[in-house]
Parts: C-alpha cells; sequence; structure tokens
C-alpha cells in the first residue's frame, strides 16, 4: 500500500474508531484526542471488525473474545495472542492519510527496539519472493537466517521421506521462523519450512543481527527476552525453529 | 475416524466414534485437547476450523454461528462430526489442557426432580451415570431424543465426583426444549443425554481476588456454583465478593432465602444486590430480606453505581443473555478492568 487518503481528521470523534477500505484491505482507524492511529480492521484472532469493539482512548477490545491492544504501539495486552498490523498516519492540512510500513514494524520480537537499531536491521533484511511449493529450508540445513513473513503462508513440517508431520503454520505478517539462527546451540533445522501459497518473506542473517544487537545491548536484551517468550509458547509442541 | 488438525503451533491426532455422529469438538475436548469453543452449541462461532480433506456432516446446517464463516471450507467443530477420516486447519494455539482440569465425558442421565421457582423458571435435577467433576461456574450440554441438538445449562450446584447436577433453567417463549420441559405433565424419569464439563468461567479460591458476579436472569445459575465453592472454602473471610441479580420486577426473583442463608454464613464481606429493571422495589421488602439490597435499575448499571472505586482487584464472573453480557463487560472496561479479569458466559 502506497501513501492513500483516508479520511478528513473531523470525521472521527475524540475517543471514536471507523473502519474504512482502501484497495480491498478494511483499515481500523482510532482517533486517541491529539493523535490518530491506523491498523487492520479486522481482528487477528477471528476476522471479527473491530470497529465493533470497544474504544476508551488508549485502549483497543475486540467484543467478540476481548482480545485487547494499547492503541499507540498496537502490541498485544491481556488476553490477545498477536499484535495488530500498524499503519502510520499522517495528517494534513486536516485531512488523514495512511502509508503501510514495512512487516520488520509488526515483528512483535522488534516492538520495543530502538529506531536507530530498527533501521540497521531494515538494511540488514533481504526480501524475497517465493512461488507455492517452494522450500524455504530442508530439515538438517544450516540455521543460518532469521525470516520474517512479509505475506503469504509458511507451513513447518518435522520427520524425515514418508513420516512426515504437520508441526504448524504461520500467515500473520510479522511472524518470525528460523529463530534458531539466533540461539548457538541449534546449527541445524529440526524443520523443514515451506511456502504454501506465494510468499513474501525477508531473510535476515542471524550471525550480523546479533552484531547489531550487541551493539545496542538494550534492545539486544528486549529481543531475547522476546524470543524466550516465543519459543516457550512453542514448547508444549514441535517447534518450528 | 481419525482426526487430524492442524493449529498453528502443532498437529493434534484424535478418533471419532465412526458412526455415532460424535462431533469433532467433543472428541478433542474429551482426549485432553483444548480445540477453541465458546457456547458448544452452534451460535458463537468461534470454533470454526477449515477442512482441508475429508468429509463431514453438519448436523445443524441453520447454526447461526455460520454468520462467523468466511471462507470456503470452513464450519463449527461443535455441530459438525466426521464421516470419513478428516483434516482440518484451526488458525489458533492449541495446547493440551492443563493437568487438573476437568476434561469433559459423555454421559447419559436421567431427570430426578424439577421444581418450580417463578412463572417461567425451575431447577432441574439430573443424575448422571457417571460422576462428573467439573469446576465452578462451568456447565453441561444436555439432550433430550424428542428434541434435535443439546442445549447449554449452567451447573448450579459444586460438588466433586458430582452424580446429582442441579441446573436452573428459564422458559424461553418458543424455545424448542423449553416447550418440551415446562410442557405440561411432569418430565421427571425422562432420561437425557449428557456431555461436559464445558466452559472457561471458571472459579477457583487460589484466585486471590475480590469476586464481583453480575447475572442477568437465569445468568444467576453459574453464579450460586461459584459461591458453593466459594462458601466451602470460607473465601469470603479473605476477599470480598458483590454478587448482582438483575431480574425484571419482584415476580422474577427467587433465590432469595439462598442468598439471605449466603450472607449469614459468609459475613459482611459478602454483598447481594437484587436488580429490578421494570419496576421500584415494593416498600417492605427490606424488613423482609435485610441481609439483601434491592435497587432499581439494569443490573450493570446498578453494579457500575456500587463498585466505583472497588474494582481495582476484582475478577468478574458475568453471565445470562448476551445483551446483558455485553452491557456488563462495556461497563467494566470503561471502569478499567482488564480482560483477563472479565469471564463470562453467552446464553446465546
Ligand atoms: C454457555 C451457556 C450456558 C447456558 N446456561 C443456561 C442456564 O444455566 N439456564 C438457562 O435457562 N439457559 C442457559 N443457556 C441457554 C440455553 O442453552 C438455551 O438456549 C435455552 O435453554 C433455550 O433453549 P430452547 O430449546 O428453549 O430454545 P431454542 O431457541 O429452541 O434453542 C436454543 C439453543 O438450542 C440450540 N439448538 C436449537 N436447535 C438446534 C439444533 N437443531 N441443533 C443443535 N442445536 C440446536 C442452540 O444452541 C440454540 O441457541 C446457556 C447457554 C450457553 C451458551
Ligand atoms: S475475534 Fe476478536 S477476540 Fe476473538
Ligand atoms: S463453540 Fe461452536 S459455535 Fe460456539
Amino acid at each position: 500500500m502506497q501513501k492513500e487518503r483516508i479520511c478528513s481528521a473531523t470525521d472521527i470523534p475524540d475517543n471514536g474508531m471507523k473502519t474504512y477500505e482502501i484497495k480491498g484491505v478494511k483499515v481500523l482507524v482510532a482517533n486517541a484526542g491529539e493523535c490518530f492511529y491506523a491498523y487492520q480492521g479486522l481482528c487477528p484472532h477471528q476476522d471479527v471488525c473491530l470497529d465493533e469493539g470497544y474504544f476508551d482512548g488508549s485502549v483497543l477490545t475486540c467484543h467478540q473474545h476481548l482480545w485487547q491492544w494499547d492503541i499507540r504501539t498496537g502490541e498485544a495486552m491481556g488476553l490477545a495472542e498477536a499484535p495488530l498490523e500498524k499503519y502510520e498516519v499522517e495528517v494534513s492540512d486536516g485531512e488523514l492519510f495512511v502509508v503501510q510500513s514495512s512487516a520488520l514494524k509488526a515483528v512483535e520480537m522488534l516492538k520495543d527496539v530502538s529506531a536507530a537499531t530498527l533501521s540497521r536491521l531494515e538494511q540488514l533484511a533481504k526480501r524475497e519472493e517465493y512461488d507455492e511449493g517452494a522450500v524455504v529450508y530442508e530439515v538438517n540445513d544450516p540455521t543460518d537466517d532469521l525470516y520474517v513473513l512479509e505475506s503469504g503462508r509458511v507451513e513447518f513440517t518435522i520427520g524425515r521421506e514418508d513420516r512426515t508431520r504437520l508441526a504448524g503454520f504461520m500467515l500473520r505478517k510479522g511472524e518470525v521462523f528460523g529463530w534458531a539462527a539466533l540461539l548457538e546451540q541449534s546449527p541445524r533445522r529440526i524443520a523443514k519450512a515451506i511456502c504454501h501459497e506465494k510468499s513474501v518473506l525477508l531473510r535476515i542473517d542471524g550471525g550480523a543481527m546479533l552484531e547489531v544487537l550487541e551493539a545496542d545491548p538494550a534492545s539486544g536484551l528486549v529481543v531475547m527476552r522476546r524470543l524466550s517468550e516465543l519459543i516457550a509458547r512453542h514448547m508444549s509442541g514441535p517447534q518450528n525453529g | 475416524m481419525k482426526i487430524q488438525v492442524n493449529a498453528r503451533n502443532r498437529t493434534h491426532l484424535f478418533e471419532t466414534e465412526a458412526g455415532a455422529g460424535e462431533k469433532i469438538l467433543h472428541a478433542g475436548l474429551m482426549r485432553g485437547i483444548a480445540l477453541p469453543y465458546e457456547c458448544a452449541s452452534g451460535t458463537c462461532g468461534t470454533c470454526k476450523a477449515r477442512l482441508v480433506s475429508g468429509d463431514i456432516s453438519d448436523a445443524w446446517p441453520d447454526a447461526p454461528g455460520r454468520k462467523y464463516l468466511k471462507a470456503a471450507g470452513e464450519f463449527l467443530m461443535c455441530q459438525c462430526s466426521a464421516t470419513t477420516d478428516v483434516v482440518a486447519e484451526v488458525p489458533a494455539f492449541v495446547q493440551l489442557m492443563e493437568t487438573g482440569s476437568c476434561v469433559p465425558l459423555a454421559s447419559k442421565g436421567c431427570i430426578v426432580a424439577t421444581q418450580m421457582l417463578t412463572h417461567d423458571v425451575m431447577t432441574l435435577d439430573i443424575e448422571s451415570a457417571e460422576a462428573i467433576d467439573f469446576d465452578a461456574g462451568q456447565f453441561m450440554l444436555v439432550g433430550v431424543s424428542e428434541v434435535e441438538g443439546m442445549r447449554g445449562w449452567s451447573m448450579v450446584n459444586f460438588d466433586r465426583h458430582a452424580r446429582l447436577l442441579r441446573f436452573l433453567v428459564r422458559r424461553k417463549p418458543g424455545g424448542v426444549l423449553s416447550d418440551w420441559l415446562f410442557a405440561d405433565g411432569s418430565r421427571t424419569g425422562a432420561g437425557v443425554d449428557l456431555y461436559g464439563p464445558l466452559g472457561h468461567a471458571t472459579f477457583y479460591p487460589s484466585l486471590g481476588k475480590d469476586l464481583l458476579c453480575i447475572a442477568g436472569g437465569s445468568g444467576i445459575a453459574g453464579m450460586m456454583s461459584i459461591l458453593a465453592r466459594a462458601e466451602q472454602d470460607n473465601y469470603f473471610e479473605r476477599h470480598d465478593g458483590n454478587v448482582f441479580f438483575g431480574v425484571r420486577s419482584m415476580k422474577d426473583v427467587y433465590f432469595l432465602d439462598e442468598f439471605t442463608r449466603l450472607r449469614a454464613q459468609c459475613g459482611n464481606r459478602l454483598a447481594v444486590t437484587v436488580a429490578l429493571s421494570d419496576e421500584d422495589p415494593p416498600d417492605g421488602l427490606d424488613d423482609e430480606y435485610p441481609l439483601i439490597r434491592f435497587e432499581r435499575g439494569f443490573v450493570h448499571e446498578v453494579a457500575a453505581r456500587q463498585m466505583q472505586q472497588k474494582l481495582a482487584n476484582v475478577m468478574a464472573y458475568l453471565a445470562g443473555p448476551p445483551p446483558a453480557v455485553d452491557a456488563s463487560i462495556r461497563m467494566l472496561l470503561l471502569s478499567r478492568v482488564t480482560a483477563d479479569n472479565i469471564r463470562y458466559d453467552k446464553f446465546s
């Protein structure tokens, strides 16, 4: 999505929100007093319209199962299991415009990373397109790179030859996989990653990413903390590492 | 039939009984797989999944919950059974149930007693062939052979290894099972199918928070189970409890003697308020029931007034008709109670 006009600032009252459709994509715009925010219009849980939920000026709640987000960042709060995809909002002459941001900004693991470090990571990221059925990596491949999903869908299988089993899938912009690239003790892939449909991935060299994080230990600590949470979430089943 | 559920974090494998019409949701939950659901009765859409391969049979193609289905191949796991081996995708993280959770089971039962409490509410005692362990605040699905589909009813009592389950049922005008149950002539002795326990709006004494219960009408059923459990544990020696029971008018009120007993037993930290939406509390009621408060208003409004400054450490339990629950949710969220401190059952 390029920069798109969405509405006039006066169209949305204080502490109010509205959904607009831009090129077939639903975008929620919320007015938090002095500041406007724009997010994906459908709940990441079960695609319910977020404008039917509750907004008190700081917290957005989906009415269906009460997932909640911080309106300033889109970060998940309380019961929510996923953040909201954020769009940058620009206001000029009383008109609101939204701009789609890079998938890296949607990465939960990188949410509190400093702007300078994030832009260095952006420089490391290579944007790659994969066709349906393309293999991102095989079992036992070296774990050099980490991947961020920008669009499409990636599935993981474990096991060899005809004894394989699906071990999960990813379909949200900003989801990270192949995180073993950040772990020293995991030199080999334990799962195979296949694009189930045409997909766009950001590929980041794990070693280079660690160097960037070492240069900014405060950000690095946040990333490592988030990484351990992520791994814990997948622990109960075969991992997607 | 072999069922494979591809969840976002892993794959789950289990079997359903061939030919028995066992619902995919039921079979998975019985194996301790925490598949997503809320109403378990076809209305909320929470249990939606996408068929990847195989054939299913939909027991209720008109289920209102189907309005939440969007993509082709999506179905409600609570209404569909497998007619061949099935692979289905659930776009959620699906874990195994935590150890100590009450895993549901299917059982037969028998109606052993009914009692009319008001013109349109009865208690219904069902004896189960198998002992059932449930958490306070949970519900069962109950079905009878004359009526299609099962209905969710919350347990009123709380006992371990319970054989006797007490329910509170409000007659829904035009409701199919309501018409069967409230028809002339007693249903005592009738056989029923049971499946459960179900529901996430549960209470454990280890919660360590003040209790806030807001019930619209028969939503009070699960609250009674929660209060019974809290009483057994002397919970109100350590924590406050506030119960709000909303009905239209005095002819719809019940359980006043039970509330009086609970108040006397549990002491001053437990407060019970009956909110009447359609009439002022009649004179003399305060003298008759000195331990219960009566107020005029919608139950969420009455609760909002009384709970000002008292919401900091609450766990809120909400149940009843969906509009009443939604109004209470809105009230609590706008009072800055966070969603993880709100547990609810919508009697949709
Ligand atoms: C979690 C939960 C807890 C509940 N607890 C209580 C309670 O404690 N007390 C109480 O009175 N009510 C409770 N209800 C409501 C209750 O389940 C029934 O909706 C109510 O008793 C009216 O049933 P009915 O048959 O009279 O009405 P109907 O309108 O005939 O049916 C109501 C419900 O039955 C199910 N149903 C109807 N037809 C079919 C079909 N063909 N196939 C499959 N399912 C069908 C659907 O879920 C429908 O919403 C609860 C509901 C839920 C979801
Ligand atoms: S659909 Fe939004 S929280 Fe479930
Ligand atoms: S759980 Fe199946 S529709 Fe509610």
